[in-house]
């Protein structure tokens, strides 16, 4: 390690790096969360999906507006768009046999993935903020972008905290939670609309691997030692924070990418986890 | 006397897929008090007649209305996925949610002495901060009707509730439904491929059979009698 990389020096430049450790700690507690519902309904194919169609979106924004003069097409718009399109279309596939929703998502992320590496290579202008996308490479946020994904997380964490048991029963328990009268195709679109949301802004601003890493990782981590959904919840925002911020700051520390990083540490924190957790069932006997 | 209105009635119910029936037309009343035995052999069309009964799927022609008082479901138990973590106490309040909506979602809330009472009244209070997955399947049976019993049904209403249970499980389980039938007035409507528990406690009976095409419905004697299941299920329902 670089002697002039510490803990201390980064702290004695807090103020440059503030938004961008504190955009991971938001983006990693708000997927964290929505991450229990991806991991427990098998859509974690999904988030990485959707987070590469959110690629293409915004690569494809830059080419609008570089290309075909569109420059009221931002890049978040973009992202927005395609996330919301490639959610739908997972949507209308649910209704079909499962294999038939597997190769959408295939479908979506091939696209997705390739669409962007494609289309990069015709602004090369951007081809910078292209790696950034796809990877998460970014030291720096600018503050309009963790404003924004602080306003995202705020609203989104707040519905959830007011609506988790509509969302958990129509999850869980789609057939019950009709029969006693939820309003279960709204709670479904719902869900799925804040899933669009969460990852398009995110994936925007920190890169489709961290988005992918932080809506699976910290879920995985919470569920294997949580008691109950609500607890899961919770853990897994705080796990998908701690992770997004301490990855941050070991991305500093041992020179490295900081969407890879934090996606390693949140694999080690799962694997940890699932160990602790099969102590844990082994003593109470309830492994 | 007038009899109580009706928790559930089938009008000339057709039941199938996409727009095929695979069941003659059904008419039946269910009232409070009644244990209705839905039987047939496996794939012979008790679960399409049991979902759209529910509302899960659309009837093909004529209507099933249920009444306005509370339907209690217990789906079959493996129709839930053991990954999701809930304790026993966690898993009977989410029958709480009956009525929830975008501008209450705390009503669950309220219902905590229901909860109470339908933990006390299946007898799994002792297991309340017991993993739902670890428990025996009896035991998850009488958790899955301690969910069901939250909302306070008039109708409880549960598909296959003894598949892998052993004979005496088997009869508790419908001991216990028979006693909770009568304490809270009731009627109790189980679909089930097995027969032999229909002589004893149903006092009705439909019984599907795609395959046949016949679908019947009347008292559990009235079915018992008619010649289509006595010819193909010979003594199995004889004492009804």
């Amino acid at each position: 390690m670089d002697d002039g990389l510490t803990l201390g020096a980064f702290f004695d430049a807090w103020p440059l790096f503030r938004e961008a450790a504190l955009t991971g700690l938001v983006a990693g507690g708000l997927l964290g969360v929505l991450g229990v519902y991806v991991v427990l309904r098998r859509l974690v194919f999904l988030t990485a999906a959707v987070s590469q169609a959110a690629g293409l979106g915004v690569v494809a924004a830059f080419y609008a507006q570089l290309h075909l003069g569109l420059a009221w097409l931002s890049p978040t718009l973009g992202a927005a768009g395609a996330t919301l399109g490639a959610v739908a279309l997972v949507l209308l596939g649910r209704r079909g046999a499962s294999a038939q929703r597997d190769d959408l998502l295939g479908v979506a992320w091939l696209v997705g993935a390739a669409g962007t590496v494609a289309v990069g290579t015709r602004v090369v202008q951007e081809v910078q903020d292209v790696q950034t996308l796809l990877f998460g490479t970014a030291v720096a946020v600018v503050p309009e972008d963790f404003h924004r994904v602080v306003a995202v997380a705020a609203v989104l964490l707040i519905l959830h905290g007011w609506w988790w048991r509509g969302f958990a029963a129509v999850s869980f328990d789609p057939d019950g939670a009709r029969v006693r009268g939820l309003p279960a195709r709204g709670l479904d679109v719902l869900l799925f609309a804040t899933l669009a949301v969460a990852v398009s802004v995110t994936t925007r601003v920190i890169g489709a691997l961290p988005t992918f890493a932080f809506s699976v990782l910290p879920a995985v981590a919470a569920l294997r030692l949580a008691p109950n959904v609500p607890t899961a919840l919770m853990l897994a925002g705080v796990v998908g924070a701690g992770t997004g911020f301490a990855g941050y700051v070991l991305a500093f520390l041992w020179e490295l990418p900081v969407g890879a990083t934090q996606t390693l540490l949140g694999v080690a924190v799962a694997a940890v986890a699932a160990a602790l957790g099969a102590v844990l069932r082994r003593l109470t006997g309830a492994g | 006397m007038h009899a109580p209105p009706p928790v559930l009635r089938a009008d000339a119910l057709v039941v199938g897929y996409g727009r095929r029936g695979i069941l003659p037309p059904l008419t039946f009343t269910v009232r409070p008090g009644e244990f209705w035995a839905l039987i047939g052999r496996n794939g012979g069309g008790k679960t399409t007649l049991l979902r759209t009964l529910l509302g899960l799927l659309p009837p093909i022609a004529g209507a099933a209305e249920r009444g306005a008082a509370g339907l209690g479901y217990v789906p079959q138990r493996g129709d839930y996925d053991l990954n999701v973590p809930a304790r026993v106490i966690d898993f009977v309040r989410g029958g709480a949610d009956a009525g929830w909506s975008f501008l209450d979602p705390l009503r669950p809330w309220r219902r905590r002495g229901a909860v109470r009472a339908a933990l006390s009244a299946t007898e799994v209070e002792s297991l309340a901060r017991r993993p739902f997955a670890r428990l025996s399947e009896g035991q998850k049976q009488r958790v899955l009707m301690a969910r069901a019993l939250v909302g306070d049904p008039r109708l409880m209403v549960l598909d296959e509730p003894t598949s892998a249970m052993d004979p005496i499980n088997e009869q508790a389980v419908f001991d216990r439904l028979a006693a909770l039938r009568d304490a809270r007035d009731m009627a109790v409507l189980v679909a089930s491929h097995q027969m032999s528990f229909v002589p004893r406690y149903a006092t009705h009976a439909v019984f599907v059979d795609c395959d046949m095409g016949v679908a019947l419905a009347g008292t559990a004697a009235e079915v018992a009698g008619h010649d289509a299941v006595r010819r193909h299920y010979g003594d199995l329902m004889r004492a009804a």
